[in-house]
């Protein structure tokens, strides 16, 4: 990991006596998306703070494109990109001002009308970003992050609020800056979108990292697959659950497909989900 | 300090502050009725006395010494009976304040060395020094008629005033309320900036803002150029237009400033808790209050407490008074001005600490 984009060494961070996040270590590389998963309060927003500067660390180390976080702050905070979980747009302000006014915080010149036309937005560019909806705002938060064309990017539940078609458009939008080098940290709660967008996943509870892989090797080294057979017999229908990772799997699924009556054949793997709970003992909901 | 993104943010604050449609009209009703109100106050404060004078049967008394024709600070107006005196007196009628009933035969009871019986109409709300003015108008009156030493030999007083001496010259109600409308311009661009402050904090929009490269520094100083500069355009327009900038206008401006690096002060204070409309309305008010006071007390000269001399603001109002009414040069209004600026530190110090804090912790 020498050359990530990313590199947290040892990170804690402490609200009074009540340590939020301990002895946090991973990386980022360019090019990457690692999946941030964990459940509210489980130190996910604190490391964020501390890798945006808008924290420091109490103890460890960050560096960020090769600089040290925080003192190296405005640099980096110019080649980074940030979307909040809040809404947090200047709501009596339209969407082109919106995204003109951090322009030209970032000092670059950009094409709005073109950014908001990624994002679906650009015949709403002209409207108070009070009048949007709450996924309008979610695009225009996207849009934002993105800027500067940061070369590290920070997404808080992008798709939180977004109709399926629009969260489609965003994961693409999140694909499409990591194929272009961007290195994506990005924190969800919807299992399925962390599954398809990131190369690794990094399970947070209790202010630690319990597990960091990418999700096929978690699902193989945590999860249970199995399959399901259905057949009929005589009237009713029978359902058998063979574990595949018994040392019987290939004698007991040959049999179940040899049998008369076979209606469905399913396979089944273990969810990210289940895999938190396997490990952690609790839901990401919690 | 990047005077570009410094320039951003001022942009984006006066834009919001434009789109604001509560403040934009707080701002354009308060300079209207304000200048209206000042120039419908009357500029000057008639300070003559007018008396009624019921004499019977001595026509030709009123002719006589003091009482021969209007002097400075004394009119006499003759009436035909005592009951038309008193309607006058009791109705004000053309300003008379008193009314003096001279029975017949007045003049020669005084030249007997006889005590007449002289009746004094007074409205129920006369001052008590009007009776004693009276007193003497009459002492005045009998010395003249019969050439006879007033009958109460008057103390020899030497009156010392200090400072500058308003007997005859009293303060115009527009004099008065010149500071008040100054003062109460800056309070509300305070109101605007604590507003501008408190949705940035509440919307977490200054969250956004300070993960670009933009600093806390760059964020502070913005927010303190906008409320100086609203606060300082709109007295400074004010002043203009009450006409009150003819003399000694550097000094008036430099007042102008720090009062508004003052109400900034307090802007940032009240703004730095992220409240609603009415938290923020509850928290400028509390400060505000205070810092009118002596605006207020401006209003009744002579009737403040000592403290009021203590409050901020005092300089401010004492400056825009002095040079104003009496053209005071800067070197008079100086040390009223090291006094406000030293208060300008303490309390923009206070915002920008309070508000640098607020912001680290969201």
């Amino acid at each position: 990991m020498d050359q990530a984009s990313i590199q947290a060494v040892g990170l804690s961070y402490a609200y009074g006596d009540t340590l939020a996040v301990d002895d946090i270590s991973f990386g980022v590389a360019a090019g990457e998306v690692l999946g941030f998963l964990g459940p509210n309060g489980a130190g996910k927003s604190t490391t964020i703070r501390m890798l945006t500067g808008q924290l420091s660390p109490h103890r460890g180390s960050i560096r960020i494109l090769g600089m040290d976080m925080p003192g190296d702050r405005t640099a980096i905070q110019g080649r980074i990109g940030v979307c909040f979980e809040e809404k947090n747009l200047y709501l009596e302000m339209t969407a082109h001002e919106n995204l003109a006014f951090f322009a030209t915080l970032f000092g670059v010149t950009v094409d709005v009308d073109a950014l908001l036309e990624r994002v679906g937005l650009r015949e709403r560019g002209r409207d108070r970003v009070s009048s949007f909806s709450k996924g309008m705002r979610q695009r225009l938060m996207i849009t934002r992050a993105l800027i500067n064309t940061p070369d590290v990017l920070f997404l808080d539940e992008p798709t939180d609020g977004l109709d399926p078609v629009s969260a489609r458009g965003i994961r693409d939008l999140i694909r499409a800056e990591a194929d272009r080098g961007a290195a994506v940290l990005l924190t969800t709660h919807d299992m399925h979108e962390a599954d398809e967008l990131s190369d690794r996943v990094a399970f947070i509870d209790d202010g630690r990292v319990i597990a960091l892989d990418a999700p096929e090797e978690l699902k193989l080294a945590h999860g249970q697959r199995s399959m399901r057979v259905r057949r009929r017999v005589g009237g009713l229908v029978e359902e058998e659950v063979i574990e595949l990772d018994g040392a019987s799997a290939a004698d007991q699924v040959r049999a179940a497909v040899a049998k008369e009556g076979l209606l469905t054949v399913h396979t089944e793997e273990a969810t990210l989900e289940d895999i938190f709970v396997q490990l952690a003992g609790r839901g990401l909901s919690g | 300090m990047n005077l570009r993104i410094v320039g951003a943010i001022i942009k984006k604050d006066l834009r919001l502050f434009s789109r604001d449609l509560f403040y934009v009209l707080m701002t354009a009703f308060g300079l209207v009725v304000y200048v209206a109100m000042f120039w419908v106050l009357p500029s000057s404060v008639d300070e003559t006395l007018r008396l009624g004078v019921h004499a019977e049967g001595m026509g030709d008394l009123l002719d006589l010494g003091p009482v021969d024709g209007p002097k400075e600070g004394l009119a006499v107006v003759a009436f035909d009976s005592q009951a038309a005196l008193r309607d006058a007196v009791e109705a004000g009628t053309d300003g008379i304040a008193a009314g003096l009933d001279l029975p017949q035969g007045f003049i020669e009871d005084i030249r007997a060395g006889d005590q007449p019986k002289i009746t004094v109409f007074l409205r129920g709300d006369a001052p008590a020094e009007l009776r004693d003015t009276i007193g003497g108008f009459v002492r005045e009156l009998a010395y003249a008629v019969a050439s006879v030493a007033p009958p109460v030999d008057m103390p020899s007083l030497t009156d010392v005033v200090v400072g500058i001496d308003r007997a005859g010259d009293q303060l115009s109600l527009q004099d008065r309320f010149r500071p008040l409308f100054a003062f109460l311009v800056l309070m509300i661009e305070t109101f605007a900036l604590a507003g501008l402050i408190a949705t940035e904090i509440s919307g977490r929009t200054v969250v956004a803002v300070l993960v670009t490269p933009a600093t806390t520094a760059e964020f502070l100083l913005a927010k303190v150029v906008v409320g100086t500069g609203l606060a300082f355009s709109q007295a400074v327009l004010l002043l203009g237009l009450i006409g009150a900038l003819g003399t000694g206008t550097l000094t008036l401006l430099l007042a102008l400033l720090l009062g508004s690096l003052l109400v900034t002060g307090v802007g940032l204070l009240a703004g730095s808790t992220g409240r609603d409309f009415l938290g923020i309305v509850f928290w400028t008010m509390l400060f505000i209050i205070p810092l009118t006071v002596p605006a207020i007390a401006g209003l009744f000269p002579g009737a403040a407490a000592a403290w009021v001399v203590a409050m901020p603001t005092y300089g401010l109002v004492a400056t825009i008074t002095a040079v104003t009414v009496d053209g005071a040069p800067f070197r008079a209004v100086a040390g009223d001005l090291g006094v406000v600026a030293i208060w300008c530190v303490l309390v923009l110090a206070a915002g920008l600490l309070v508000l640098r804090r607020k912001v680290a912790t969201l």
